[in-house]
């Protein structure tokens, strides 16, 4: 019998209460507690100083729990940074944080309980577009900043776009305004598979404009359903005579593609690029090497060197992957969702010394700091610089174009922010 | 039911209407909206047991029904400008009756287990076509709309409050029970218990039963659309997760654990798994696995009261 055994056994089947394990669990119990109302090294400094309340909605159980769970590390990262700095015009932030369980009608209901009951002062999150979308109005109903921090969907930021909703990262149109030219350098006709849903959809029109502006040809497009397996049946059916194969997937379905397209040819046959999110650092893995020779665009790629080989973003690196390995056992790199957190949280806080917000009351300056707002690189922003238009509360910002080959990133080409501006489509009302 | 029972009965149910009316009053705005959703997901449960509690026939596609009628509702908001509640309604309420009325035609044949997954398959072919047709319905992102105003366009309308609204909703979930009751109650409702408890039998007695399955499933889905129509009007949007087979799941967990074949008790089912829902992620907090601890409460329900909270009044509540 093992220690551990014997361990489970005391604990669970022995049935004897003795003094000295009512002592035990007594005295640990009391410790846990003990440090649970033990404050924060913070809470002393700051005094009696009434904390901002900062709410953050993620999906952190349901589809998108692993995603959010690294959303979270990103914003905790931000803040108990700010925090440690004094602040934010000499007040703690406090994280309120919700579960939407990655469902619209539960987002919906944890965002009004954010904004009624838990009255925070600005919220920073969001990591389904769905959900994102459904949330939109509630914000707007009680006038309080959304800082959107990882959804994509383009109309964020468009035709549902809403006066309270900034979004600190980018979009399709402007990822496909920095690659296309590129892409038409590599081939002239172009083939798109994308995943058959709204997100999909949009980002293949925003390309097929773009490659077309470029001087290329779009020659097919493919729509595979989300989550499909076996793509097979889809992928073989691409045959022709185009230069390239463009693929717009994310999470398995960039596995699934990856594999699938490697194994009937097509990478071989054809130039194979595509939404970086296809070879995502957390997909890599999985891929192995039958995605070397892909190339992507993307924002943030977990690599050291240029553009990313700056101070501001080794210490970024190492903070975030000190954080991750607690939360995820194989150690990940940080990826575009902890950086767009970060981010997205110090956007805010510079956007709340600028305007000396104080609480709700004073929301309207705190839209008129974030509006136009210029976002400098460094400790705040490792990313690289970045301008939130006034115009749609859109940011762009710097992208980079990067080959994967031999489980690795190698960049390619960095596309300078202002190389990826798309005229705003927003009307507030 | 005795006169004694009656008045037991309406007393009840007069205190409890009584309390729902001055919940927003006296409730705090939050726990006010959630009581309204509390209606709207109890109205949906409610319409699933005219199947699972009185016809014996456990459905999976009411999610589809729910969903064309808040879909429906969308299309009648977006269309129309300003907002009209009524065709609102009226385009929810068609909307879930053809999409019932087509599932009933084909699944009626089939019985238990075969019923479940064809509704089930149903419903998920709904839930692909509105995922994929973008242009029409919004796909995964799904719709967004204006709330309409109370009243009748034309005549006399003013914007909805948060306290109206409830009213309003409770004033429908009231309006549908004492409906779906009443229909139960019946000589129809008699034969679809009937269906229940032998279904062979009940052939044999000349009933036309499959015509009769059909009439419940699209009673059922015209309600459950009802449910639909009032969730988009309290959200101002429209989802495919709400087609998704889970919602129905959700109803029938609502009904086992509220007590099925009561009516009231799916609303009950509902309450207690959203208020235990809400209640665990604040007492272990939103990072906790909260889901978990309701999933081990919902089975100490089924082993501990396999009838529901309602159950032991299922047979007082039919009389």
């Amino acid at each position: 019998m093992t220690d551990d055994t014997r361990d489970h056994e005391g604990f669970w089947h022995r049935g004897k209460v003795t003094r000295r394990s009512v002592i035990g669990y007594g005295v640990s119990a009391g410790a846990l507690g003990a440090a649970m109302l033990v404050p924060a090294p913070w809470q002393a400094a700051f005094g009696q100083a009434k904390p901002y309340k900062i709410g953050s909605l993620q999906p952190l159980s349901g589809a998108g729990a692993a995603g959010g769970k690294t959303a979270l590390v990103g914003l905790q990262m931000a803040v108990d940074r700010i925090n440690k700095a004094g602040g934010i015009n000499g007040r703690p932030v406090e994280i309120v944080v919700a579960d939407d369980e990655s469902k619209p009608d539960v987002g919906r209901r944890k965002t009004e309980k954010l904004l009624v009951e838990d009255k925070v002062d600005a919220h920073v999150g969001g990591f389904l577009s769905n959900i994102c979308l459904a949330c939109m109005p509630v914000f707007e109903e009680n006038k309080v900043v959304n800082m959107i921090s990882v959804c994509l969907d383009t109309t964020l930021t468009t035709t549902k776009c809403n006066k309270y909703s900034f979004r600190v990262h980018d979009y399709a149109p402007s990822q496909a305004v920095a690659f296309a030219p590129e892409l038409v350098k590599m081939g002239k006709k172009w083939h798109i598979a994308y995943a058959d849903y709204s997100w999909g959809q949009s980002t293949k029109d925003a390309y097929a404009d773009e490659i077309k502006k470029a001087g290329g040809e779009i020659v097919g497009t493919t729509g595979i359903p989300l989550g499909t397996a076996d793509m097979t049946s889809f992928l073989s059916k691409i045959s022709g005579n185009f230069d390239g194969l463009f693929g717009i997937f994310f999470g398995k379905d960039g596995v699934t593609i990856g594999n699938q397209a490697f194994d009937l040819g097509l990478t071989k046959k054809y130039k194979w690029a595509g939404d970086g999110a296809i070879a995502e650092s957390t997909n890599l893995p999985a891929l192995g090497s039958k995605i070397d020779g892909f190339i992507g665009i993307n924002r943030y790629i977990p690599v050291l060197d240029p553009p990313f080989n700056t101070p501001s973003h080794k210490k970024f690196f190492d903070d975030a992957k000190a954080r991750l390995s607690k939360i995820d056992s194989s150690n990940p790199d940080p990826d575009r969702y902890v950086q767009a957190n970060y981010e997205a949280m110090n956007a805010l806080k510079i956007g709340m010394e600028k305007s000396k917000f104080r609480g709700r009351e004073d929301t309207d300056k705190l839209i008129g700091a974030l509006e136009g707002l210029e976002m400098k690189e460094g400790d705040d922003f490792p990313q690289g610089d970045k301008t939130l238009r006034k115009e749609d509360h859109q940011a762009f910002l710097r992208q980079v174009i990067a080959e994967v080959r031999g489980g690795k990133y190698k960049v390619l080409k960095v596309i300078d922010k202002d190389k990826t501006v798309f005229p705003p489509a927003c009307k507030f009302t | 039911m005795t006169k004694r029972d009656k008045i037991i009965y309406w007393t009840g149910f007069g205190v409890i209407v009584a309390l729902l009316i001055v919940a927003p009053l006296v409730l705090p705005p939050y726990w006010s909206r959630f009581v309204t959703e509390i209606l709207i997901w109890g109205l949906l449960a409610m319409s699933s047991d005219v199947l699972i509690g009185y016809t014996g026939m456990v459905s999976f596609g009411h999610s589809a029904f729910f969903g064309l009628g808040m879909y429906g509702a969308a299309a009648a908001l977006l269309m129309v400008s300003p907002p009209n509640l009524i065709l609102a309604l009226a385009f929810g309420l068609i909307g879930a009756a053809a999409v019932s009325a087509f599932v009933a035609y084909f699944s009626t044949r089939l019985r238990d287990i075969y019923f479940a997954i064809t509704t089930l398959i149903f419903s998920q072919i709904f839930y692909v076509i509105i995922f994929t047709w973008t242009e029409v319905t919004g796909g995964e992102n799904g719709l967004s709309f204006r709330r309409p105003a109370f009243g009748i366009p034309g005549i006399w309308t003013t914007p909805f409050t948060a306290e109206t609204l409830h009213w309003f909703v409770l004033a429908l979930v009231v309006g549908s029970y004492l409906l779906l009751r009443r229909i139960m109650h019946s000589p129809f409702g008699m034969v679809l218990q009937s269906i229940r408890e032998n279904e062979p039998r009940t052939r044999a007695i000349g009933y036309p039963v499959e015509r009769y399955k059909i009439v419940a499933v699209m009673l059922s889905g015209l309600f459950a659309g009802l449910a639909g129509v009032l969730y988009a009007v309290q959200n101002r949007f429209a989802a495919p997760d709400f087609v998704f087979f889970l919602i129905s799941g959700e109803a029938v967990i609502f009904n086992v654990m509220g007590g099925i074949g009561t009516l009231v008790g799916p609303i009950v089912g509902a309450a207690t798994f959203l208020l235990l829902r809400e209640g665990l992620g604040r007492l272990f907090g939103e990072q906790f696995p909260y889901l978990i601890p309701l999933g081990f409460i919902f089975i100490a329900i089924i082993i501990f009261l396999p009838q529901g909270l309602l159950g032991f009044m299922r047979r007082w509540l039919n009389k």
